[in-house]
């Protein structure tokens, strides 16, 4: 009974003074919308860079074997029936792990050679059906066409690469690299088409060629460096990544990564951009916190007599802060529900199909591997809308407790002198 | 059972304040029988609100005993002191008495409340107690929408709606004009009178002063003298 006369008597103080109630909850309400707001761009951002970077390397989720994330050499790479038990496992996996395509990719550094130029390019060898729903260099197409399952012979070309070399689509070039064998062999190919991405690490230095003609080029018959899996949402890749790593436990041959392990600078890409974003959300909760303690202590200053008349009533000093600390509760909570649907209405209403930055920067901008959209499509994580509003009302809590400590220590006597 | 709504015995209330301590009460020894009507005349500084505080537990003797009823008061922790103002004794301050969130009919239920009493109990007590001061009608109504008197016929129906003790009231016309100061104490007389409630005013007031039945004049945090007009209760023979 008594907490609910408690909880009346604070519910009907926040609606007393409506005009400081709404100003306080309108500075909780603006932070935790902008906080929601700032947090689906960023994350949508952060979706993008991981999207374009693991489509162009190694998949949300690479298989290889162990040391050929730190040597890129052909002598570590996964035989085939390494690579026949991790398509099988891939194969196993529970579909709701969203595992949304896969393809095995032979790689090996070498030189193309044409008569205008020798350039070190990075040779991979793909399936060309799986590999086009994969990376989708197809939508890069600037010349000719991509790869298709009947070719052999045939290669896709940076654009970048083909003008150093002088070549155009249908002209002839060699490429050199090291086989299974250590032995150095030529191939001789032909361009199928070009692409250009904003990448220029692959439009100056990327290959592709059927994984059948590299692995007969190389002696690395029916074998491959990774196996490369996209994983949507690819919130999912740790449990890929754990599911696989259990199916292949057997064989220490074979490892399972997650892309923040085989595109450590994305990770850290990542990481940063995160560390600036929490610092922006500290300052924004250092205001709100502010905001909110300013709100109620003075508050609790203009109605010392009040208090003085509750204590008179019977109450204790602890329940007469616990009036106050609830106040600022019932304000932070309500702000909490309103700053969310906010949020959520400013960022889907408005920007769902994306914020254009292209006035920004140019429309060709890359790191890490990764394409930059100057265009960013706002992604909602529920584990983050709800950690914005835990710290909201962590914050709305925290603030509270100084002005309801002062109100519970009043002397009651003191109290009852001031005039309201 | 004891006869005396209060008492005290040499109670002392010193303020440490520089260059020296103010000794705002002074060795207060004082009986209010039960049903009293009493008031405690002075001039500013005399030490009548303290002595009030000091009665009510706002505030702590430095020195001395108080009892409310057979309840000694003195050595109580903050709880039981708050538990001791609920249940025993009733306030009226000078203004601003009650609580602006709340109606007329909430302000006056609500030690009731607090003590939880069924709704139905509160409601009934407090419906009886406005219509016998007049306050019929306006129990909806917040304070901000009540005139001065009116306020302060609602804190007096707080006060003694739970049957305290002891009804201590600082002041309580020092804000009304006379008619309504007339008005409102003859609504604290009634209720002494049929009530039995003990009051006792701290007051400037010329017709408080002579409507008690007994009169305490405080000077300097002492008592200066102690007139006694009439029989502590009305049922009582004169002396």
């Amino acid at each position: 009974m008594r907490a609910f006369v408690l909880l009346r008597l604070a519910a009907r103080s926040v609606g007393r003074n409506a005009r400081r109630s709404i100003l306080t909850a309108a500075a909780m309400v603006i932070g935790l919308a902008l906080l929601i707001f700032s947090r689906a761009l960023s994350d949508g951002g952060h979706e993008q860079w991981i999207e374009s970077a693991v489509r162009m390397g190694s998949g949300h989720v690479a298989i290889q074997a162990p040391r050929y994330l730190e040597t890129g050499k052909i002598e570590h790479r996964l035989e085939r029936d390494q690579l026949g038990r991790a398509v099988e496992a891939i194969e196993a996996l529970d579909p709701e792990l969203g595992v949304v395509a896969w393809a095995p990719r032979l790689s090996v550094s070498g030189l193309a050679s044409s008569a205008a130029s020798a350039l070190p390019v990075r040779v991979e060898g793909v399936d060309p059906e799986r590999e086009a729903t994969f990376s989708q260099f197809e939508g890069e197409l600037r010349d000719g066409r991509y790869l298709e399952p009947d070719d052999g012979l045939h290669a896709f070309v940076g654009v970048e690469l083909a003008r150093r070399l002088d070549l155009e689509v249908g002209n002839r070039f060699v490429l050199t690299a090291q086989t299974a064998s250590g032995e150095v062999e030529g191939q001789l190919v032909r361009v199928a088409g070009t692409f250009r991405t904003a990448v220029s690490e692959l439009d100056e230095g990327l290959i592709h060629v059927p994984i059948e003609t590299v692995r007969a080029w190389l002696g690395a018959t029916g074998s491959a460096t990774t196996v490369a899996i996209l994983v949507d949402p690819s919130m999912r890749t740790d449990e890929v990544v754990d599911a696989l790593s259990v199916s292949l436990e057997s064989d220490p041959d074979i490892r399972v990564l997650g892309w923040r392990e085989s595109t450590p600078d994305l990770d850290s890409a990542v990481r940063i951009d995160d560390y600036g974003d929490y610092i922006f959300h500290i300052i924004l909760f250092a205001i709100i916190a502010l905001a909110i303690l300013n709100a109620v202590l003075i508050s609790v200053l203009g109605r010392r007599r009040e208090f003085g008349i509750l204590r008179a009533m019977g109450l204790t000093g602890f329940e007469t802060g616990v009036v106050v600390f609830v106040e600022g509760l019932l304000l932070t909570a309500a702000s909490g529900v309103v700053g969310m649907v906010l949020g959520f209405a400013i960022t889907w209403g408005f920007f769902r199909d994306g914020l254009d930055f292209s006035g920004l920067m140019s429309s060709e901008m890359s790191f890490s591997g990764s394409i930059i959209d100057p265009v960013i499509v706002p992604f909602f994580q529920l584990r983050q809308v709800l950690v914005s509003v835990y710290f909201i009302l962590v914050i709305g809590s925290l603030a509270s407790l100084y002005p309801a400590l002062r109100a519970s220590r009043l002397d009651p006597a003191d109290a009852m002198k001031f005039e309201q | 059972m004891t006869r005396f709504a209060v008492r005290t015995e040499d109670v002392w209330k010193v303020y440490p304040q520089e260059p020296e301590p103010v000794q705002a009460v002074r060795g207060l020894t004082l009986e209010v029988e039960s049903g009293d009507f009493v008031a405690m005349a002075g001039p500013s500084g005399s030490g009548k609100t303290t002595v009030l505080n000091l009665l009510g537990g706002l505030t702590d003797a430095t020195k001395g005993r108080i009892w409310i009823g057979d309840e000694e008061l003195t050595g109580m922790s903050e709880r039981e002191r708050a538990r001791l103002r609920l249940d025993r004794i009733g306030f009226v301050f000078q203004a601003y008495n009650l609580l602006p969130v709340l109606t007329a009919l909430e302000n006056a239920e609500f030690t009731l409340l607090l003590r939880g009493v069924p709704r139905e109990e509160r409601h009934a007590r407090v419906h009886a107690l406005f219509r016998e001061i007049g306050m019929e009608g306006l129990a909806d109504r917040r304070p901000g929408r009540l005139s001065g008197g009116q306020q302060q016929r609602v804190a007096v129906a707080r006060a003694v709606v739970g049957d305290p003790a002891l009804v201590l009231a600082d002041e309580p016309t020092a804000n009304l004009d006379s008619a309504t100061s007339d008005a409102l104490l003859d609504t604290m007389e009634r209720l002494n009178r049929e009530h039995g409630s003990t009051f006792v005013f701290s007051t400037h007031d010329p017709r408080v002063m002579e409507r008690a039945r007994r009169l305490i004049t405080l000077v300097d945090g002492q008592i200066e003298s102690d007139e006694r007009r009439a029989p502590a209760r009305a049922d009582l023979p004169a002396p």
